[in-house]
């Protein structure tokens, strides 16, 4: 019975080493300190991005839309949104792409910002804000957001 | 030799076995993959392996000379070891031999290889005092036994195929001649000399440097 005991207790204490490691394996890797927000304009996809650990970092994203990547870009154009809503000291965090040729009808886009963990060694893209749902019609310009 | 338990023991021998194995293959695989840079976390299930079959020999009243740390049978399982070894040691080299392409050369042993003999008797420790002993216990002396000691010491050299079938019929040989002459100094000898041939003479970028566990597939962050 007392091995069964010492079988159950390490078990148990196996389980929570592997829980531990998970979750801060999640938060170096996917840190909480990502914010941004981004909205489908007639020129393409543009919002912000600042990583709240380091405000005045340009944090870089990248657009896929349809869950295909697009492009890479750096947050780093004219938004003083930004700074006035206290969420970075700068008004440098701002980002805009240009859309790619889409075929006509309903996409989704979705900015992520890219963090290094591990020395740089590791890269893991953290979703910012929500899904950008849009229509685009048959020139390929966006005809209808959300 | 030792007499197979009745079911319920059985089912917690066989837990025992498992437990040690998961322990292994968390500190091979997970410690690896999540710890990053505090890799001495992966001293924690092997901590709690050692301490579950340290705590099984007391609760089953198993000594050092039951598990096989003992001098008095060690010419007569040396004697069982000596063909198999020699055999695998030819087969190793001819190997190594056949698929070097550019010339067959034994490399410069490294610091580490000075750990070897201390790295194979804890692994048969593990294997023959521990596994093998309780394998005796669930299913009884013989092949299916022997061939739980081969698959467990199979499990934990994965994903090297190559690794994984020499430590498969490894496993075997040694939990064979465990069950007969019970000495673990003979098995880690013969380990040694086998770990000495297989790490000097296969060629470096063949089976991935020997690599197993998590290791064989990405770089350590």
């Amino acid at each position: 019975m007392r091995l069964v005991h010492a079988l159950l207790g390490k078990s148990i204490a196996e389980t929570i080493l592997l829980g531990g490691l998970a979750i801060s394996f999640f938060f170096v890797a996917f840190p909480p300190h990502f914010r941004g927000w981004g909205e489908a304009t007639p020129q393409g996809i543009a919002g912000w991005a600042i990583n709240s650990s380091a405000p005045g970092q340009r944090v870089q994203v990248q657009l896929f839309i349809d869950d295909r990547f697009v492009s890479s870009a750096v947050a780093n154009t004219y938004r003083p949104d930004v700074r006035e809503a206290g969420w970075a000291p700068d008004d440098w965090h701002g980002y805009s792409f240009v859309l790619p040729s889409l075929p006509a009808g309903p996409h989704i886009a979705r900015i992520y910002a890219l963090h290094e963990s591990g020395g740089g060694a590791r890269q893991t893209l953290l979703l910012l804000g929500d899904p950008i749902h849009f229509v685009t019609d048959q020139s390929g310009a966006i005809s209808a957001s959300k | 030799m030792i007499s197979t338990t009745s079911n319920p023991d059985r089912n917690i021998v066989l837990w025992e076995i498992v437990s040690v194995l998961i322990s292994c293959l968390i500190a091979q695989w997970t410690i690896h993959t999540f710890a990053g840079q505090f890799k001495w976390v992966g001293a924690v299930p092997i901590v709690l392996a050692i301490g579950l079959m340290l705590f099984s020999h007391w609760e089953r009243g198993e000594n050092l000379k039951d598990l096989g740390f003992r001098f008095d049978n060690f010419l007569p399982a040396l004697r069982l070891l000596l063909l198999p070894t020699a055999i695998a040691i030819v087969l190793v080299i001819l190997g190594s031999w056949w698929w070097s392409e550019s010339g067959f050369s034994l490399r410069q042993p490294g610091w580490r290889f000075f750990l070897v003999p201390l790295w194979a008797l804890v692994q048969q420790y593990g294997l023959q005092g521990f596994i093998n002993r309780r394998a005796q216990l669930a299913v009884g002396p013989g092949l299916k036994s022997a061939s739980i000691v081969g698959l467990a010491f199979c499990i934990l050299h994965l994903p090297s195929l190559l690794l994984g079938v020499l430590a498969l019929i490894g496993g075997f040989v040694w939990g064979k001649v465990y069950q007969r002459e019970p000495n673990i100094f003979a098995v880690a000898l013969s380990h040694t000399l086998v770990s000495m041939a297989l790490s000097l003479s296969i060629p470096k970028d063949y089976a991935n440097e020997l690599r197993i566990g998590f290791k064989y597939f990405g770089m350590l962050i």
